[in-house]
């Protein structure tokens, strides 16, 4: 096995509210509350959660779009965490974002073309002729024709803005893109396309995808692993295989119930897992098993002690005490 | 589902004035949905499901828009020539509607309990300490737990889904026997929307009230609707029973609806490449002669792009595509 394209260790983002008061005592927001995530050359990590979870907040860290409290961050073996200036500049190369909203992330008085070149001309890649030559390249592999260059945003569709974000992140030949939501914008008969084009790019060009997306149906079809993250904490890791078939914290039995099914329709809506309320806040969490206040199967323990992150069969982790091993095979508390 | 329909919706057309002339938005919309039935109507953007909603409501903006053709029975009754007044009466005590924002429907600078009491003293006449009894009770109803203490509060102290759970609460305020759900729990999320569906039927089933659930979402169409129509560019291309119409699709567009999304049901082998539609939804200034679908259809033959083929209707399965003539029962 090589070293993984991205390694993250213990990153804690935490963001300090303002006071109004100042002798209130400090509050801070734990968005990202300790998370440990590898990810191989070449695959893709789909990370799901519900919004609040601290998705974003952890995909921007990775990216150092976002300042880190703490932890470590390395990408191919380098620590970026610590690199400012210029080497971060540098480094900024190698890892891509593709943002969520289509429409916001996109200057609405640049011409396409100067968009997608923008990461060429701000990280000095290239001479003129390159770079044009380069644009006209990525319009191809993106399935947008070359005298569209010269529009505006707004004279594309949604699909097709999502496209030019995608050429964007493409332009400086990255090695890691992190895809933030990148089709939940779109439409149904919209999203085919641009998963396709993502799965087509990365079997063509090597990339490594931290995909995140809260729609288990995407991320069943994109990812090879799976980490499931709820307010702060990576709850469950493991194998797509793995999870799909044997998903074990009942948080992740709960999300995976709750998506409704075209073939299951009603019958299976009635076998469904209910969660009851809303996810607690990341400013003051609860002390004990952070889903404990929600969860159905919880006891004294879940609520007063944290639970660990333990490797309960080889490459699935879980963050449960309910979870129990028997002849090597863990089980679900839920069933 | 036999009997009266509570509202049937017959050769509905809208039309936009703009500087390219004017765009047939709806183009002979014919929908029903009987007492205790809940009607799904499914498609892409664009595609005319909310304006449908709204020429019900007769809530067309007007200028620009205009409903131009068309009958709207609520219980025999056509809305479309109601006075103003009447229709004033209708909106909000008998067809209430639930809108997509949770965020941007309530108003932020009133309490949750003082926009639930306006609707109160408007249709039902209660004021004071009356109307916030039931308030509080409509809030219980929804299951919103400490209701007397969320009565008092902001739309931004409450999370998202306690957010669609007030718009409910109002839209119950009078109850309606019709409510228009435009995809109630899109901006949710999934243990959320799960939450909200239950609900939903509760109430409906409750109430014996007739739903239309507007929504992009196949699964949601699935667990929720008895019916569905399928519409595309301002028509309802196919219609027909739930079960019949994912299990058995006619219409090319409803097949690639359904194909196009990743199916959590399959199983964990081998991955291949999604199903594509290709193209986009055509804009309301491009709509041609014939077939909307034509452009993007795989089975397109001649006829398609020079007229719209008729309904054809077989067991209750309306579908509307030149390429099903065989099935004209």
């Amino acid at each position: 096995m090589t070293s993984p394209m991205l390694q993250i260790n213990d990153l804690r983002v935490h963001y300090r509210r303002r006071r109004l008061n100042p002798f209130a005592p400090v509050q801070a927001v734990h968005a990202v509350d300790g998370v440990s995530l590898a990810v191989e050359k070449g695959r893709t990590l789909g990370l799901v959660g519900e919004s609040g979870c601290g998705k974003t907040s952890l995909a921007r860290a990775i990216l150092r779009l976002t300042p880190i409290t703490g932890g470590s961050i390395s990408l191919d073996g380098t620590r970026i965490d610590a690199l400012d200036g210029g080497a971060l500049r540098q480094m900024r190369r190698r890892m891509q974002y593709i943002f969520q909203d289509p429409y916001s992330s996109l200057n609405p008085r640049a011409r396409a073309g100067n968009i997608v070149q923008s990461p060429l001309d701000v990280l000095g890649i290239g001479d003129a002729g390159t770079r044009a030559a380069r644009v006209a390249e990525l319009f191809g592999a993106v399935g947008l024709r070359p005298e569209q260059q010269a529009l505006f945003p707004h004279q594309f569709s949604g699909g097709q803005r999502q496209r030019l974000n995608i050429a964007r992140a493409l332009a400086p030949e990255p090695e890691l893109i992190v895809c933030d939501e990148p089709v939940s914008a779109l439409d149904v008969a919209i999203r085919s396309q641009i998963l396709n084009l993502l799965t087509r790019l990365q079997a063509e060009r090597g990339l490594t995808y931290l995909f995140i997306s809260h729609d288990l149906g995407v991320v069943k079809h994109m990812a090879d692993d799976v980490a499931v993250m709820y307010l702060g904490q990576i709850v469950e890791k493991a194998s797509r295989a793995a999870f799909f078939s044997r998903p074990l914290h009942p948080y992740s039995r709960a999300l995976l119930s709750a998506v409704p099914s075209v073939k299951g329709g009603r019958s299976v809506a009635a076998q469904r897992i209910k969660l009851a309320g809303d996810p607690p806040s990341p400013i003051k969490p609860p002390p004990g098993c952070r889903f404990a206040p929600r969860c159905p199967v919880a006891d004294a323990r879940c609520h007063e002690e944290m639970p660990q992150l333990r490797d309960t069969a080889p490459g699935h982790w879980v963050r449960c005490h309910r979870v129990e091993i028997e002849n090597g095979v863990p089980t679900s508390p839920l069933s | 589902m036999a009997g009266e329909p509570l509202l049937s919706v017959e050769g509905l057309c809208v039309e936009f004035k703009g500087a390219r002339g004017i765009a047939r938005v709806l183009n002979g919309v014919s929908l029903s949905v009987a007492a205790g039935e809940t009607l799904g109507i499914v498609g892409e953007s664009g595609s005319g499901k909310s304006m449908t909603a709204l020429a019900v409501l007769r809530l067309v903006p007007d200028p620009p828009g205009r409903i131009s053709a068309g009958r709207v029975l609520f219980r025999g009754e056509d809305l479309l020539q109601a006075s103003t007044p009447r229709m004033r009466d209708i909106r909000g005590n008998k067809i209430s509607m639930i809108f997509q924002e949770p965020m941007t429907s309530l108003n932020p600078v009133f309490t949750v309990g003082a926009q639930i009491c306006e609707t109160l003293t408007l249709h039902l006449g209660l004021r004071g300490e009356a109307a916030r009894r039931r308030s509080i009770e409509l809030l219980k109803d929804v299951r919103i737990p400490a209701a007397e203490q969320r009565f008092d509060e902001y739309p931004h102290q409450l999370s998202g889904g306690m957010r669609q759970r007030v718009m409910i609460a109002m839209a119950m305020a009078c109850e309606p026997s019709l409510l228009i759900a435009d995809e109630p729990t899109t901006a949710l999320d999934v243990t959320v929307q799960a939450q909200i569906f239950d609900l939903l039927r509760e109430i409906q089933k409750a109430r014996g009230m007739g739903l239309i659930l507007i929504t992009h979402d196949m699964g949601a169409i699935a667990e929720m609707a008895d019916r569905v129509a399928v519409m595309y560019g301002g028509r309802v291309v196919e219609e027909g029973t739930t079960r019949d119409v994912l299990d058995h699709p006619q219409h090319p567009y409803t097949k690639g609806l359904i194909a196009c999304v990743p199916d959590l049901d399959q199983e964990v082998g081998e991955r291949h490449a999604l199903t594509e539609i290709p193209g986009v939804v055509p804009s309301v200034w491009d709509l041609q002669q014939g077939c909307p679908f034509a452009d993007r259809c795989d089975e397109a033959i001649a006829p398609c792009r020079t007229s719209m083929p008729a309904d054809v209707v077989s067991n209750g399965h309306r579908v509307a595509c030149w390429q099903r003539p065989g099935e004209r029962a």
